[in-house]
């Protein structure tokens, strides 16, 4: 049972299948760190991406790539609408953070009954099947999905960084982040920030739907319970960390698959929990991790 | 005349858990949404203990409430130590572990739950003396609620949610008051819970889930957070509304998802147009110290 094969076995299918929650941890966790706001609307924004891609392709006929597109028109129009009409007035009339909180869950929860009405509460998928042509490398499976899935995710977070880093609204982003009032004093304008934020989250929120639904099915209440993964690994990896949240994504992801070997199936979901409340109390700031040694520049 | 008999006791019951969570999400600012798990550990505890060990009915409703209390203490003593946004997703991770932890076990009845639950006074009296039992229940809570909020201790509890630096520099114990208003409305969700499977004599865990706690929310909200009768009559508003759409004959795989919309629908109808709710109190909007940043 526990031989390196089916170890290796777990380890790989465990990385293939953690990009989307990557994804989801990623858009999430910069969300936080920037807008200071535990997002859980991010679940709404990933039924638009999911069903808008479904109703493309099941009643259009539309390709693989024009559905992402439009997909991702949708979802990213839909995060301009909740940063503008939503969390804005929410900010502009200082409202408690239980009152931000409660807005993104009921959102979150109204576009699920939308997608309840329009398509039902059986599960979807993007294409017509899930099955994905499998090849041998040695004794290890991997599927025609398993690598463009890896190579999308590491493609955005490259993406992402190179973002952060080298241009000047991603350096805008960091600022803001930092010190919101001190980046307006600078000429930094801070809701143009968060709107493009909320964008950039959901063209990850976008992209690891689509990745998810032609690998699972999707009801229309999946993505808030898939929100809570990104939760966790987001106060895992430490909140105002980015990477920590995806590499803490791909960490879970591990655990949760290799757990299988040792817990039943139906336990998992418990397992998680437990992992979820045990985090959150007596690790809110996330596990320590090595700071960065900073060495004066001489 | 059952059905009418049926609804009067189902807003009895959600006045009871509206007016609980109340006390601790509006009067007590304990931002937690797992208020269901407790009406549900209520329930599961006095319909086994009723069914499975004989216990009788008055006696395992009872113990049902302590029970619902006991675990309220359980989680509230690790998780009252974080506040705002990180207790709201603690009491989810607590709320959906514990549904999971349920639906496994078996002698819960895993997710088909519990039936063939002994009933409760309605063989012997009749409907009427149970809808009696649930409303006096119902106000009898309510008016628990207005005469803490205007105690003593009350007043501590408004202290320590406005400004819990201040009321632990004054020598006040602001675990002890977060602990025991967690305890109380907790204990009173189980009642609720407890009341609900003796009647109705079927429980299953998906009752209690995230829906369940934005159903709550959403008559707390409506009716207006910290005031004794804004739940009240979000409850009653609340129950009557959905039912008013089963008259339209519609499929059920139209009503459920048309329910939900109205609910949804009116919590941001109101948190944008009417913040305070039905029955305002003062400063709902603003921040109350507890938490971190907010949008």
């Amino acid at each position: 049972m526990f031989n390196l094969t089916t170890l290796a076995q777990i380890l790989w299918t465990s990385l293939a299948t953690s990009s989307y929650y990557v994804m989801f941890a990623v858009a999430f966790a910069l969300v936080l760190k920037v807008n200071g706001v535990f997002n859980f609307a991010q679940a709404g924004l990933m039924t638009i991406a999911f069903y808008t891609a479904h109703a493309l392709v099941a009643g259009f006929a539309a390709g693989g790539a024009t559905a992402f597109l439009i997909a991702l028109g949708a979802t990213m129009g839909c995060a301009w609408g909740l940063e503008g009409f939503g969390f804005a007035t929410l900010r502009r009339n200082q409202a408690s953070p239980m009152f931000v909180f409660i807005f993104t869950i009921v959102a979150s929860e109204f576009i699920a009954y939308c997608a309840m009405l329009l398509f039902g509460t059986w599960p979807k998928t993007i294409f017509p099947q899930l099955f994905w042509p499998v090849r041998l490398v040695g004794d290890i499976a991997i599927s025609a999905w398993d690598l463009p899935a890896i190579g999308a995710t590491l493609l955005m977070l490259l993406a992402l960084w190179l973002f952060l880093r080298f241009t000047r609204w991603g350096q805008f982003m960091l600022a803001v982040a930092d010190n919101a009032s001190l980046a307006e004093l600078y000429g930094i304008n801070r809701r143009q920030v968060y709107t493009l934020t909320m964008l950039i989250a959901a063209v990850f929120v976008t992209a690891g739907m689509f990745l998810y639904g032609t690998r699972a099915q999707v009801q229309p209440l999946s993505s808030l319970e898939m929100m809570l993964f990104a939760t966790l690994a987001t106060i895992l990896g430490g909140i105002g960390r980015i990477w920590g949240a995806a590499l803490a994504a791909v960490l879970l992801g591990v655990l949760q698959n290799s757990s299988i070997l040792v817990i039943p199936s139906e336990w998992q979901g418990f397992l998680l929990y437990v992992v979820l409340f045990v985090t959150i109390i007596f690790f809110p700031q996330g596990i320590g991790m090595p700071g960065r040694i900073r060495r004066l520049a001489r | 005349m059952d059905y009418v008999y049926s609804i009067i006791i189902l807003i009895g019951l959600f006045v009871i858990l509206a007016s609980s969570f109340n006390l601790i999400i509006g009067y007590g600012g304990l931002i937690s949404i797992a208020h269901p798990i407790f009406y549900g550990l209520g329930a599961y505890t006095s319909a086994l203990l009723a069914r499975d060990l004989g216990v009788p009915v008055p006696l395992s409703i009872l113990l049902g409430t302590l029970f619902a209390m006991l675990l309220s203490v359980a989680m509230a003593l690790p998780a009252l130590r974080i506040s705002g946004d990180y207790l709201l997703i603690a009491s989810i991770g607590f709320q959906l572990g514990m549904i999971e932890l349920i639906k496994n076990l078996r002698f819960t009845g895993g997710a088909s739950g519990v039936s063939g639950i002994p009933a409760f006074l309605v063989p012997t009296f009749g409907r009427g003396i149970y809808v009696a039992l649930v409303s006096g229940v119902a106000l009898g809570v309510v008016l628990l609620v207005r005469w803490i909020a205007h105690s003593d201790y009350g007043r501590a509890i408004s202290a320590m949610r406005d400004d819990e630096v201040a009321f632990a520099a004054l020598g006040r114990d602001a675990k002890w008051i977060k602990v025991s208003i967690f305890a109380l409305g907790s204990a009173i969700a189980g009642l609720a819970g407890a009341l609900y499977a003796h009647y109705f004599r079927f429980v299953t865990s998906e009752q209690f889930e995230i829906l369940m706690s934005s159903t709550i929310l959403t008559m707390v909200v409506v009716g207006g957070l910290k005031t004794p009768w804004g739940p009240v009559i979000g409850a009653i508003l609340l129950q009557i509304l959905p039912q008013a759409i089963t008259f339209l004959n519609l499929p059920p795989v139209l009503l459920g998802p048309l329910q939900g919309l109205l609910f949804t629908g009116l919590v941001l109808i109101f948190m944008f147009l009417r913040p305070g709710g039905l029955v305002r109190a003062s400063s709902t909007w603003r921040a109350t110290g507890s938490g971190h940043g907010g949008a």
